[in-house]
């Protein structure tokens, strides 16, 4: 692959990404319609519920989720909307749901980036230090330190640390307080039971994941070839052995976000009443709201889509070998 | 006969098939004319028990060999004995258990919020005499070795029950996402071209999703039952496996001991059953090993928030309820959790040794 | 072998490097002595396995720590130990008075950075040259190993070069701080037989340009002879024959080395059947008391399984560790 060759990775990359977009939406689509007890009746009672004059209020609503239309009008529809960026009404909260996500997505977006920054520059220092160090009393206490944190249910992990450090010990406060500013120290204060909650299980991972990198990397003989040139170890392992090391880490953290994180995110929330995407979702569960539902569902699956394309990119311009084919 | 079974590809298939045939009968019979004698989780048991029979106890009796050269190996990684003993253990406890404890949805109200034997916890009560609290210090009791919850239900019934359903879930759902993952890579590794990609594509739209979202969102649609939970984890749950299984596959193929067996004259889906499943197999049972702790913790988070099955004693459901009550019962939260816990850790010490076994490259 | 001699630069003296593994130690060098002379040529042969690699590891110490640890010997260069040396002793004379380079040029480049960046890092390093001084050194290296094109070529990655390509960008690496010893562990093994040619030209020009002195490992004997001043045939861990070409070619003193001759097909000779050595490779583990070559040797007598050969002296500076010559 030459120079241009990388632009039409990208491209052909992007328009790939489009696809499976495309049928991550149509998937969610199908999933609706199927649905026993369409979630449709439930929001349509629900809204009937609360307004005088419920025939009215539910010939708007199926007019305009064309409800009484055939399954392709109502296809077509959904994504014409879903492009528009009309995502719907929440009823529970009174208001557009993409004003809903506007005013929250914010807390969820600083758990995430918190525990991800503090799980993976722990992570892989202690992973390539425990394998630098193999067979010593430090890896085998990481590595064990490593198999605890990855088997600790992060939700029970969130509990037991609420019950020692806020009931016992009162030093932090049970429930996230929203008042605070945002780049306050207060704010971090409040934040660190929770990153510690989601960074834990990511950090475990990582730990392992760099581990195995690096002895990987440190088996094979262009660090023999460093060595005999003289190069000091620092120069050995910082540059040659983790220059290699860290290609396949980092494609490892960035896919691994579809599964551990987002879902730990979701439980994080909760817990803690951090008031992000996913909280807002839980809560719209138990009150049938289900364009939230569907809409914070789908923006999961878009964030994790765009990560994918970028960390591919990312590597492909970082790999050497597929670059310069 | 022959014919019949060469089609399936031998006897023993035949013989899979026949029976599950018949078993099928039996189901609709019981689902459509008579009563419903057993629910549909006996099916699903004895489905997977007839797998487990041909697929896994009988070649691996018929290979007497290599089975106890792959235990040997495991053996000697200690961490993963251990786990392994812990798993024995709670599949004890998850058969007996039921027989000899109390019934876990006993609500008993007078005698909520015991502490565990050998704690005792500070309680207030509402004294009717004097309209007032009285704090007093409850001690736990042998009646209740764990304590009880706030309803009064025995903790140590509950977490028997919770073993039960963890392992049920975690059996039954990794064995749907396995075979599925499997089916999925092999075909397509084998079947190359379009088929490849389309079944590839799929696989990248599923993979898109997160697995816990996605699944709060079909609970969300359909409904929280247990046997449905199950079957939305094992088909949420296969593309991790689908992708090993296709690379490993890939990379055989173009191995020369395929291309002798071609050579020779084999047929498509002789290659497929008799060379490139058998080799795949080691790598499936590593995965399968380690996804088990990924499902148990789906159906503990599921059943925590609340989207489990009601009417099933899960520890994620007590978990739920021990959430509240953090304050004064701070044991229903921490015996549910130390369960999963030694659970999922016991899974991933057996896994990580199976693996390590089955690595050709790692002396043991 | 054991004696001192004037130009003598390199002299190791009963080299002993075992690797402790789960199953016993292996004892993969066990005893071995030898000298190396200013602008010599000298050939370590043998079979995978006896040992010849881990020799050439030991003298720059390069041999993994665990499981593997030189447990005896001296390696005097210009008369200092190199075993007792510091860390940083040792980093200085790396790559800079004593070069090696290894087997397999695919893997023994680091595949994320260019060929001219990893040419020029021992010259930044040992030499202490700017950038730009070090990027024309290593142009001249590059030009004078054979790599055509060079100026474009050093900012290509190790993949986009052919596997004599990359040989020679090692042999340049290797010789950028122009060190007084070169090491070459196998280097033509994994090439192709026209390849092999030209790198082995190379190999002799540097001896006779630079007056370098070369410990060129392999286990064939044809190379040999194109190259080698002197050989030192392994079987083992133990040195079996040590002496001049012409002594070992000639007068092969060793049944090893008779074996290891008759392998050889030969295109004047005429023979029915090619004469493999009987037997198997000793394992290294349960080193035996007596010769190690006994299993396998023609010649035996009583006294081989009992005692071990000393390396007896047939002429001048050609030696047999074998009871026959006693």
């Amino acid at each position: 692959m030459k120079r241009g060759g990388l632009q039409n990775y990208i491209i052909r990359r992007l328009f790939y990404a489009f696809l499976i977009a495309f049928g991550v939406v149509t998937i969610t689509f199908i999933l609706l319609r199927i649905g026993p007890s369409s979630p449709a009746d439930k929001y349509l009672a629900n809204i009937s519920a609360r307004t005088q004059d419920p025939s009215q209020v539910i010939e708007a609503v199926e007019s305009r989720y064309g409800l009484d239309k055939p399954i392709y009008e109502q296809y077509f529809n959904y994504l014409v909307n879903l492009a528009r960026g009309d995502w719907g009404w929440s009823f529970s909260t009174s208001m557009p749901v993409i004003e809903l996500i506007k005013r929250h997505w914010i807390y969820s977006f600083q758990l995430i980036l918190l525990s991800m920054l503090f799980a993976s520059s722990l992570g892989i220092l202690i992973g390539i230090y425990s394998a630098v160090k193999q067979y010593t009393r430090t890896d085998y206490i990481a590595t064990f330190f490593s198999f605890i944190g990855i088997s600790i249910p992060n939700f029970w992990l969130g509990i037991m640390l609420i019950l020692v450090f806020s009931v016992q010990l009162g030093w932090f406060k049970t429930y996230y307080d929203t008042g605070l500013p945002m780049f306050s120290l207060a704010n971090l204060k409040a934040l660190i039971l929770p990153v510690i909650t989601l960074g834990t299980g990511m950090m475990a991972g990582y730990t392992r994941y760099a581990r195995s990198s690096t002895l990987d990397n440190l088996r094979k003989d262009f660090v023999k070839t460093a060595r005999a040139k003289g190069l000091p170890e620092h120069v050995v392992i910082g540059k040659h052995v983790l220059r290699n090391a860290i290609l396949p880490i980092i494609t490892i953290i960035m896919f691994d976000l579809a599964g551990v994180v987002f879902g730990g995110a979701y439980l994080t929330e909760i817990i803690f009443g951090i008031p992000g995407l996913g909280r807002v979702s839980f809560n719209a569960i138990f009150a049938n709201d289900y364009p939230v539902v569907i809409t914070i569902t789908l923006i999961g699956a878009m964030v994790v889509l765009l990560t994918n394309l970028a960390t591919d990119i990312v590597y492909t311009w970082l790999d050497p070998r597929i670059r310069y084919d | 006969m022959r014919r019949l079974s060469g089609i399936f590809g031998g006897r023993r298939n035949l013989l899979f098939g026949g029976l599950l045939l018949i078993l099928l009968f039996i189901f609709l019979l019981d689902l459509l004319v008579v009563d419903r004698i057993f629910g549909p989780f006996v099916y699903f048991y004895l489905f997977f028990a007839l797998l487990i029979i041909f697929y896994g106890i009988y070649p691996l009796y018929m290979n007497r060999r290599l089975t106890r050269y792959y235990w040997d190996r495991t053996r000697r990684h200690r961490l993963a004995v251990i786990g392994l003993g812990f798993i024995i253990f709670l599949v004890a406890v998850a058969i007996l258990g039921p027989l000899l404890t109390q019934d876990p949805t006993k609500v008993d109200f007078p005698n909520k919020n015991l502490p565990p034997t050998g704690f005792s916890a500070e309680q207030s009560i509402y004294d009717r005499n004097t309209g007032q609290f009285i704090t007093t210090e409850t001690p736990g009791t042998w009646l209740h070795p764990l304590g009880t919850d706030d309803k009064g239900r025995d903790m140590l019934a509950m977490l028997v029950s919770g073993a039960r359903i963890s392992l049920q879930v975690g059996l039954m759902a990794t064995l749907i996402a396995i075979f599925i993952g499997l089916i999925m890579g092999v075909v397509s590794a084998y079947l190359g071209g379009w088929v490849d990609n389309a079944l590839m594509r799929f696989t990248d739209i599923m993979m898109t999703f997160p697995f816990f979202l996605l699944l709060v969102f079909i609970i969300f649609i359909f409904g929280p039952s247990l046997w449905f939970i199950i079957l939305v984890i094992g088909l949420t749950g296969w593309t991790g496996t689908a992708r090993l299984v296709r690379s490993e596959a890939l990379s055989l193929r173009t191995r020369d001991f395929i291309m002798a067996a071609k050579s020779l004259g084999a047929s498509d889906r002789r290659i497929v059953f008799r060379h490139l499943i058998p080799n795949v197999l080691s790598s499936v049972i590593v995965i399968a090993t380690l996804s088990i702790p990924g499902v148990i913790l789906a159906e503990a988070a599921l059943s925590f928030i609340g989207l489990g099955d009601p009417t099933v004693t899960s520890w994620g459901l007590v978990l739920h309820a021990g959430q509240r009550s953090l304050d004064t019962a701070w044991w229903i939260a921490v015996e549910p959790g130390i369960m999963l816990f030694l659970t999922v850790l016991a899974f991933n010490f057996l896994g990580d040794g199976i693996r390590d076994a089955f690595d050709p490259r790692s002396q043991l | 072998m054991k004696g001192k001699l004037n130009n003598t630069i390199l002299q190791v003296s009963e080299l002993k490097t075992y690797f402790f593994t789960r199953l016993g130690v292996v004892k993969a060098v066990d005893g071995v002595s030898f000298g190396l002379k200013k602008g010599e040529c000298l050939c370590l042969v043998g079979e995978s396995g006896c040992g010849k690699t881990a020799t050439a590891l030991s003298v720059l110490r390069l041999i993994d720590s665990p499981p593997g640890r030189i447990v005896g010997g001296e390696i005097r260069y210009h008369g200092e130990d190199l075993l007792q040396s510091s860390g940083a002793r040792l980093r200085q004379i790396r790559g800079n008075r004593i070069a090696m380079i290894f087997q397999d040029p695919q893997s023994s480049l680091n595949p994320v950075f260019t060929v001219g960046d990893q040419i020029m890092e021992p010259i930044r390093l040992h030499l202490k040259l700017g950038k730009q001084q070090a990027r024309e050194r290593a142009l001249n290296l590059m030009e004078q190993v054979g790599i055509p094109q060079a100026k474009e070529r050093m900012r290509y990655y190790p993949h986009q070069f052919s596997g004599g390509m990359k040989q020679r960008a090692m042999i340049a690496a290797a010789l950028s701080c122009d060190p007084e010893i070169l090491i070459a562990d196998e280097p033509t093994t994994a090439l192709d037989t026209t390849i092999k040619a030209q790198i082995l030209d190379i190999f002799r020009n540097l001896k006779q340009e630079r007056n370098m002195s070369i410990i060129f490992i392999t286990h064939d004997l044809g190379t040999v002879a194109g190259i080698a001043d002197r050989i030192i045939v392994m079987y083992g861990g133990r040195i079996a024959e040590a002496g001049s070409v012409l002594d070992i070619f000639d007068q092969p003193k060793h049944p090893y080395t008779w074996g290891l001759l008759n392998c050889l097909p030969s295109i004047s000779e005429r023979r029915e059947k090619m004469t493999p050595i009987p037997g198997v490779i000793p394992s290294l583990i349960d080193s035996p008391e007596g010769c190690i070559f006994y299993p396998r040797c023609q010649w035996h007598m009583p006294v081989c399984q009992q005692k071990r050969p000393e390396e007896y002296v047939i002429s001048g500076e050609h030696i047999a560790a074998c009871h026959l010559y006693k």
